[in-house]
């Protein structure tokens, strides 16, 4: 019986990474950016999702994280000349080492406390980031356009500022972050942040050391958001102090919630629905944000499986 | 320190109290169990018996004393590493992953044994723990929707899949009809072989049938020990159950 | 100017803070006491209190009924969000928290939409320097310091003294033996909220002549609420006070001597470590 879902499983998860190499050719250009940015921060929010639909644990600070990756990957691009592939390892080395760090503070806490603690570490990294305006630029930012010499594979040779390569390598990123939650879930690890969020105090008495558990899908999770982050700063070419901002810590919590926390797929589908919401009603109005504020209410009071949970639910209670 | 191991106590505390605040739960408690021993605690309640116990799991630090496991002294050792060493709790109220399968609560505890990458074996050994307790029809079945005399069995399974040496019951039959009691306590016989059990009792029966030696507390203090003859006949435990 | 002359200062400058600080940030104390939830929208409600209040003086030409009809305003948006939110999602603490996220951008858009992304200010009331050796003083922030003092100590007055004092007391000491007595506990709730909102709905409309009213103002209150409450300690009206002022202070001495953006940077960063050092946080209870 197990074996079975197996293949319908990866059948799913395949199906959408393959789904979206082909929608690059049907899609006008245009949307190309838009869908490309949709898939970078999709990983974000599946980092974000490792850790609160998994794990249980609530972070209102990941923005710190996905700014780290950011400017990791970004100051070097910008001062040192690096190459791309070094700069990606620099934000993820960045993120990791700021979770660590955090995560040795603010796992000793849980609930609400963790999420204002979370909160207010990000406040210090944000601020932070304005305080030292001489080097990162501030709220300004500073733009990678000329800074991002192109990357040799082999005999190929690879330039970033091209579309068709920014998409797929925010497609290549995406899809990286999808196995590797995927894989992590259904692993014996996933098996135990699950128990942890489920009862703690039981997964302790069954003898594992939950902190470090917790740890570890922190970590996870910064680290994707970190990789996320560095990615997004070469596909839209611009670092600056915005990405550090709360609003990008509520941006995955909403993405998550509404996609279906708990589910694999469910970062993906908030993300894209969310994206596309908020750039249709940018173009009404400047309040955009306000859907923000309504589609959290909105799932909270009547929804709060999400999309893909709902779904799930009803139909594929296999579904990771 | 080496002592001959047949002497060596299995768990032994030395003064162990507790405080919370000006309260004195636990006040200076020597308890000695041995090897194979299946061993009944009871007790009026807010003897402190749930705390003593509590501060063997590593649940709750001492205040003061020392408990020591097969001559290793772990009263400063985190309460999941207790269980690496062989100790395990189960909850006075029953505390199972409640959205979880059965099958998926028992393989936590196997898991935690053997490690997860095998999922045969994992499944076989999950299998093999939940037949023995009789919960093999529940396997796929939410845990929190099984009837309370289940989710105890189930309690006891994980527990025991995590093939204890030493295993410390709260509680067990409580909230049990008459035949589940029984299903319960044979369970718990059924282990007595390969493990030494601490079992906290308010059911009278299932402390003689099951225990060779009880200890009675009382307002922190252990105030007697022996055997189910010698406590029956105990005038200090007739007067704490009975009244002056 | 001197050191001295600089050190007055700071000290003016942050004692005024901290009384805006201890109502708004009481406020929060008494909804995460009474009611045992997060509001994450608290510091828009401080926002709203400034942006009405810029409207009704604006309109009016009257500052003091803004000071009136602004905590009136918010309080009545209040009890609309408690019984439309608060109450069907039973005030469970995760979802009220993801909830009142939810709100703080509602109300904050919806103030960017109507009121614009500027920042306006109105005249102080009235006008008059006390002159110290080193510089004037604006008279009407000492005045404002004065009438929140005297707010403070009304507000403990009605907590301790009245009926509803009590119930609110006995609510955030032991909900269920409250409810037990028959302290009609979501009443109770409604009145905590409105009030926690009022308040903070009074510290900007008290604000607007000092520091102008923009839609964004409300993070920075709420982090600084939280700052407090974390410090002060829950529910404890003294250590709120006590915490607000230390922090005010602590605040007015790093902004004028060092900048503003330090001073929030340590702030933080101070009082993230003490919520992490407490590790009992928030509602603390012993754990091993």
């Amino acid at each position: 019986m197990r074996r079975d879902h197996r293949s319908a499983i990866l059948g799913v998860h395949w199906a959408l990474i393959l789904a979206l190499v082909g929608l690059q050719v049907v899609v006008p250009p245009f949307h190309h950016t838009l869908l490309a940015r949709i898939m970078v921060l999709a990983a974000y929010a599946i980092g974000y999702n490792l850790l609160l639909g998994y794990t249980g644990l609530m972070s209102l600070g990941h923005a710190m994280f996905f700014a780290a990756g950011m400017y990791g990957a970004g100051l070097p691009l910008f001062y040192l000349g690096v190459g791309a592939p070094q700069a990606f390892l620099l934000g993820i080395a960045a993120s990791l080492l700021l979770s660590v760090v955090i995560g040795t503070l603010t796992l000793r806490t849980s609930g609400v406390s963790f999420l204002i603690v979370t909160m207010m570490f990000a406040q210090v990294f944000y601020l932070s980031t304005l305080y030292f305006n001489r080097i990162t630029l501030g709220d300004q930012g500073f733009v990678l356009a000329g800074h991002l010499p192109p990357i040799s594979l082999g005999a190929l040779r690879v330039t970033l500022s091209d579309p068709v390569m920014r998409y797929n390598l925010a497609l290549a990123t995406f899809a990286v972050c999808l196995g590797i939650s995927l894989w992590l879930v259904q692993s014996p690890i996933g098996r135990v942040l699950v128990a942890i969020r489920e009862n703690e105090d039981r997964t302790q008495m069954l003898g594992y050391n939950t902190f470090a558990y917790k740890l570890l899908a922190l970590t996870i999770s910064a680290a994707i958001a970190g990789f996320s982050g560095s990615v997004y700063a070469v596909i839209t070419s611009y670092v600056g102090a915005s990405f550090a901002a709360i609003l990008y810590s509520i941006y995955p919590l909403v993405w998550t919630l509404l996609g279906g926390s708990g589910t694999v797929l469910g970062p993906f589908v908030g993300t894209a629905v969310m994206t596309y919401t908020i750039e249709t009603a940018s173009r009404f109005t400047s309040s955009y944000l306000i859907v923000v504020g309504v589609i959290l209410v909105a799932l909270v009071m009547r929804f709060p499986a999400g999309i893909v949970g709902a779904f799930r639910r009803r139909w594929a209670p296999w579904l990771p | 320190m080496g002592s001959v191991a047949a002497v060596t106590a299995l768990l032994e505390t030395r003064a162990l109290s507790k405080r919370f605040g000006g309260v004195e739960a636990v006040g200076s408690v020597d308890l000695r169990i041995e090897r194979g021993e299946i061993r009944a605690l009871i007790g009026p309640n807010g003897a402190g018996k749930t705390t003593l116990v509590s501060m063997i799991c590593g649940r709750i630090a001492p205040t003061s004393g020392r408990i020591l496991f097969k001559n290793r002294e772990i009263t400063r050792t985190k309460a999941y590493h207790r269980v690496a060493f062989g100790i395990v709790y189960t909850f006075q109220i029953s505390s199972i992953f409640k959205h979880l399968t059965a099958f998926e609560n028992v393989a936590l505890a196997v898991q935690r044994r053997v490690g997860g990458l095998d999922r045969d074996v994992l499944a076989r050994e999950v299998g093999e723990a939940l037949a023995h307790t009789g919960l093999a029809g529940a396997r796929d079945r939410p845990a929190g929707s099984l009837p309370h005399g289940h989710q105890k069995l189930l309690e006891l399974s994980m527990a025991m899949a995590l093939h204890p040496q030493l295993l410390v019951l709260d509680e067990p039959t409580q909230g049990l009809a008459r035949e589940e009691i029984g299903a319960v306590s044979r369970l718990i016989q059924s282990v007595a072989g390969a493990a030494t059990i601490l079992l906290i009792e308010h059911n009278m029966q299932v402390v003689l049938d099951l225990s060779r030696r009880i200890s009675v507390m009382d307002r922190g203090r252990i105030i007697a020990e022996g055997t189910p003859a010698e406590i029956e006949a105990n005038r200090e435990v007739q007067r704490v159950y009975l009244g002056p | 100017m001197t050191l001295e002359g600089r050190l007055v200062l700071a000290l003016l400058e942050g004692t005024v803070t901290g009384c805006i600080l201890a109502l708004t940030a009481l406020g929060l104390s008494m909804v995460f006491g009474v009611m045992r939830i997060v509001n994450v929208a608290h510091g828009e409600f401080f926002m709203l209190g400034a942006v009405s209040a810029w409207y009704v003086t604006s309109t009016t030409s009257s500052f003091g009924l803004a000071l009136i009809a602004a905590p009136v305003f918010v309080a009545a948006v209040a009890v609309l969000v408690n019984w439309v939110i608060l109450r069907p999602i039973r005030y469970e603490p995760q979802a009220t928290i993801v909830a009142t996220i939810g709100l703080l951008y509602i109300i904050q858009q919806v103030v960017l939409s109507i009121y614009g992304p500027y920042a306006r200010t109105v005249a102080p009331p009235f006008y008059f320097r006390i002159d110290f050796p080193w510089f004037g003083y604006s008279g009407y922030k000492l005045a404002v310091a004065g009438l929140a003092a005297a707010l403070l100590w009304a507000i403990w007055r009605v907590v301790s003294t009245t009926t509803l004092g009590l119930y609110m007391r006995a609510t955030q000491q032991d909900q269920e033996m409250a409810q037990a007595f028959g302290v009609p506990v979501h009443r109770i709730f409604a009145v905590a909220f409105a009030l926690g909102a009022a308040l903070a709905g009074l510290a900007g409309a008290l604000i607007i002549p000092i520091q102008p009213a923009h839609y964004l103002m409300g993070l920075d209150a709420l982090l600084a609420s939280f700052t407090v409450v974390i410090v002060g300690g829950l529910g404890s009206l003294g250590g709120t006070l006590a915490a607000a002022f230390l922090i005010g202070l602590s605040d007015g001495i790093v902004s004028v001597f060092f900048s503003p953006t330090l001073a929030r940077i340590v702030s933080t960063a101070l009082v993230a470590l003490v919520l992490v050092v407490r590790s009992g946080g928030l509602f603390g209870t012993e754990s091993a």
